[in-house]
């Protein structure tokens, strides 16, 4: 544990504490719900015990924890693109893009539930993760390419507010999916099955493979992207595979589990609080770390006020957001001088 | 001087170009020679930084610039990397890596894709860090250093890629005079080793230790000729609406800002 | 050739054991996630069949010590499942129907949002029920909307009603239900048709339509006089106003067979408003129009 002071070990004590809490915090997360604990017990002799731990919370406990880790890859992705700390991954306007998608397929389910079958087929998830990607796609159009950073960004701003508008402008005029489009933005890990939380881990390690081939490219851009031209990257090429990487990420964890908040935003600062490293490492980092954040905040949710649930939403934003500020305030006492 | 050598180190024929709207350069042709070290001096405005850019091939332009004989645009990226090294203004959010970190980042125009660091890679970044003493504290991360030593690291870092041309615009800024006087030792020692040193210099007495001077006024060359020479300090007093005096000390040429009854008086 | 249309017979023949044999027991266990789909289910005398409800089903009163999983929208999986349902009823905008057919439970979802659909709904769960009243159960539905509707005076009939829904200004237009109701009646609505079920509206609208009766939740009563122009309005200011209160709004709101209690009260209000009426100025003419 000594050799956990020093700043070589740290990110690796760090990892190793990560996943030690992954695995601790999965098999608690099996063991509450509305059934209690005594699901686990029964698991052996009852079948239903059995299906619910197995079927239900296992799943749900997985899927929290790889959507968690897909949103913290794409934080780290992001604030590393942008080289800008608040930067969070629905940046590029997703997080408006999945919220209109899920509001216009509410309101065609409304209309004819059984003639628009593809789009029965395709389901809320599939409307979802389609409207995240429309949403960056139409971002990158905006902003004629990746060329320019900032533009970029402003271009991500711009479409995430006007699509936000208009899931606004639909929500109004078609009121019965106001609940609906609630439920949706509160977040929740509730309907997560087996094949999502599968979709989920192979998105994951594609996503984690890709950015971490590109992690020294992040690396170089930290230093200024004049720099990083200069070192011979090329820079449109880069950008647009940390682009891609970022949408894919965050479309499919916003499509599975709704719009869950600050994860994506407070995961990197979590990591870079404790251990100050590279992209290369940073990224795995701070996938684990959104991972733990969101896979704790999901089991309290199921906890606290058992048999309801809170919204996973709140106690991410609470979870790590307190942790932030106690950060913050210990810092600024110790005045050492290193901003957050 | 045009292509008066058979072939300059880094040659440019009617470079134009612009910053938005406004256009900088207005046609600028000129050659640098290997084996010396040039130095862009001029007025605030007058593009300094877009030509050591423009020369680097990281801004658009029109006109053809050649790197030790090969136009830059037909260049592959790694090869143009590992030929030129820039080192710009500060523009770096690099805080959380180490100072080791950051100098191997030289190396990447060297790295495959997937690989790890090789025993050349480790060996160039050593060398450069001990250049610039900043090896001793190659475990620090940036965030830690002062202003002064964060310029070293990154001198390191264009030092580390070890290639034939080195631009850099400002290099000494933030750097002590005893870090000053280093990084010039460092560069005569490049220069015998037959490097091209190109850099742009506010102190115009540091740039009047280069063995070549590049005038540049509202976007066009003034002037090219050896620092030593007679012609090049009159040119760069006229530049500079004669607001500074060129004088010698011992071996070297320094400028001195002069106030205006000073200037009549002289 | 001869191979193939085996194949096809024998796959045709299989579903349809399975499908006999899914009709040939009705389910007997239900998890019901929407109010009007449990009164539905209560309506046909099939309450003992209920399992389990969401967290806003509250009628009859025997629903509200079953056990809740969760609300219509955010249905707690892991509980639903532990009740060990045979079939879930759920509102069609809820994204729970795959999740359950994942872990094996059977899904219906129906929402019912006009007169037809609530028929439509009846004749439906009768079928999966393996009940056969549900076509008697809409009858008495029918019959007693007409008795309600002929216990409201000619006078009464000219009246034009606002039917607010919610404070942010939307109303129930003659296209939902309750506008339905409001026609089974002979009432008119300021709110037309083509605006759709539930519009946003203008609150100039309300004013300048000026309405003969304003029907509102006590929740939305609250704010309505302090309303910009609001005062002036002549319902207003007569007392033509009839307000429900929770209970009473749960069965307006609610397109299932408690239309007949939502009938009756609004009949109920409307006669209460006349007499009223007719107490202050035997000579006065009751629901005058500007």
């Amino acid at each position: 544990m000594k050799e956990c002071r020093q700043p070589q070990r740290m990110a690796a004590c760090l990892g190793a504490g990560l996943l030690l809490a992954s695995g601790l915090l999965l098999l608690f997360g099996t063991s509450v719900g509305s059934t209690g604990f005594e699901s686990v017990l029964n698991a052996w002799s009852d079948p239903l015990a059995w299906q619910i731990v197995l079927d239900i919370r296992l799943p749900r406990s997985l899927g929290a924890w790889t959507a968690g880790a897909l949103l913290g890859l794409a934080g780290a992705v992001a604030q590393g693109l942008f080289r800008n700390p608040l930067a969070d991954p629905y940046l590029l306007g997703s997080a408006s893009g999945a919220s209109l998608g899920v509001a216009l397929a509410l309101v065609f389910f409304g209309v004819s539930p059984l003639a628009t079958h593809w789009l029965v087929r395709l389901g809320l998830t599939g409307a979802a993760f389609a409207g995240a990607v429309v949403a960056v796609l139409l971002t990158l159009v905006l902003a004629q390419g990746v060329q320019h950073t900032l533009r970029l960004l402003l271009a991500g701003v711009i479409v995430g507010v006007v699509l936000g508008a208009l899931a606004s402008l639909t929500m109004l005029l078609a009121p019965e999916v106001l609940q609906a489009m609630q439920a949706f933005m509160l977040g929740s890990t509730g309907l997560v099955g087996w094949s999502a939380c599968v979709l989920m881990v192979v998105v994951w390690l594609l996503c984690m493979g890709v950015a971490w081939l590109l992690s020294q490219g992040l690396d170089a851009l930290s230093l200024g992207e004049a720099t990083a031209a200069s070192l011979g990257l090329p820079l449109t090429q880069l950008r647009a595979a940390l682009v891609l990487v970022l949408a894919l990420a965050t479309g499919t964890a916003v499509a599975q589990t709704g719009m869950i908040a600050f994860v994506g935003l407070a995961a990197p600062h979590l990591v870079r609080s404790v251990a100050k490293t590279t992209h290369g490492r940073l990224i795995w980092l701070s996938s684990l770390s959104g991972g733990v954040l969101l896979l704790g905040a999901d089991t309290l949710a199921r906890w606290l006020i058992a048999p309801q649930e809170l919204p996973v939403g709140v106690l991410t934003a609470i979870l790590g957001g307190g942790y932030l500020l106690w950060l913050m305030r210990r810092n600024t006492r110790a005045s050492a001088g290193t901003v957050l | 001087m045009k292509g008066a050598l058979p072939v300059g180190a880094v040659q440019a024929h009617g470079i134009r170009a612009s910053l938005g709207q406004q256009e900088i350069l207005h046609g600028i042709d000129l050659t640098l020679q290997r084996a010396c070290w040039t130095s862009i001096v001029g007025p605030n405005g007058a593009g300094k930084s877009t030509l050591l850019k423009v020369l680097a091939h990281l801004l658009p332009y029109s006109g053809v610039v050649t790197l030790l004989g090969q136009p830059l645009a037909t260049l592959p990226a790694r090869l143009r990397a590992q030929q030129l090294a820039w080192l710009g203004q500060s523009e770096t959010s690099a805080e959380d890596l180490t100072v080791w970190d950051v100098a191997m980042l030289g190396r990447l125009p060297y790295q495959p894709w997937l690989g790890a660091p090789s025993a050349a890679d480790a060996t160039a970044v050593e060398q450069a860090l001990r250049a610039t003493q900043a090896w001793d504290w190659r475990a620090r991360t940036l965030g830690q250093l002062s202003g002064g030593e964060r310029q070293r690291v990154l001198l390191a870092r264009a030092l580390a890629v070890q290639a034939q041309v080195l631009l850099m615009d400002e290099p000494l800024a933030n750097l002590d005079p005893p870090h000053q006087a280093d990084w010039l030792g460092l560069v005569r020692q490049l220069v015998r080793e037959g490097k091209t040193v190109v850099s742009v210099l506010h102190e115009i007495s540091m740039a009047l230790h280069a063995d070549e001077m590049l005038i540049l006024h509202e976007g066009q060359i003034t002037h090219q000729g050896a620092c030593a020479d007679a012609a090049t300090h009159r040119a760069l007093e006229a530049v500079f609406d004669h607001r500074i005096a060129i004088y010698a000390l011992g071996e070297q040429w320094v400028a001195l800002p002069m106030e205006d009854d000073a200037r009549v008086a002289r | 050739m001869n191979n193939r249309f085996f194949k096809l017979l024998l796959v045709l023949l299989a579903w349809g054991a399975l499908t006999c044999a899914a009709l040939a027991q009705p389910p007997q266990r239900i998890v019901s996630l929407l109010p009007a789909l449990t009164e539905t289910v209560c309506a046909l005398g099939q309450c003992q069949r209920l399992v389990g409800v969401d967290r806003y089903s509250n009628y009859p009163a025997s629903v509200r010590a079953l056990p809740h999983v969760g609300g219509g929208l955010d249905p707690n999986i892991e509980a639903i499942v532990a009740l060990k349902p045979d079939l879930v009823l759920s509102a069609t905008s809820a994204r729970l129907g795959e999740r359950l057919q994942a872990l094996g439970i059977q899904t219906l979802a129906l929402e019912p949002k006009n007169h037809a659909d609530v028929q439509r709904v009846l004749a439906q769960i009768g079928q999966i029920l393996g009940v056969s009243t549900a076509a008697n159960v809409w009858r008495g539905i029918d019959a007693e909307l007409s008795t309600q509707a002929r216990k409201l005076p000619a006078t009464a009939k000219k009246m034009r009603v606002y039917f607010e829904v919610d404070s942010a200004l939307y109303g129930a237009s003659e296209a939902s239900f309750i506008g339905e109701t409001l026609k089974r009646l002979g009432l008119k609505n300021i709110v037309p048709a083509r605006l759709g079920p539930f519009p946003k509206l203008n609150p100039e609208y309300v004013v300048r339509a000026q309405p003969d009766l304003i029907m509102v939740g006590e929740q939305n009563y609250a704010s309505m006089a302090v309303r910009p122009g609001w005062a002036d309005l002549q319902a207003i200011k007569a007392g033509r106003i009839c307000v429900f209160n929770a209970a009473q709004m749960d069965a307006m709101v609610r397109p299932g067979p408690r239309m007949v209690e939502a009938a009756h009260l609004m009949v109920q209000c409307v006669q209460g408003l006349l007499n009223r009426q007719v107490e202050r100025d035997p000579n006065e003419p009751s629901g005058s129009a500007p």
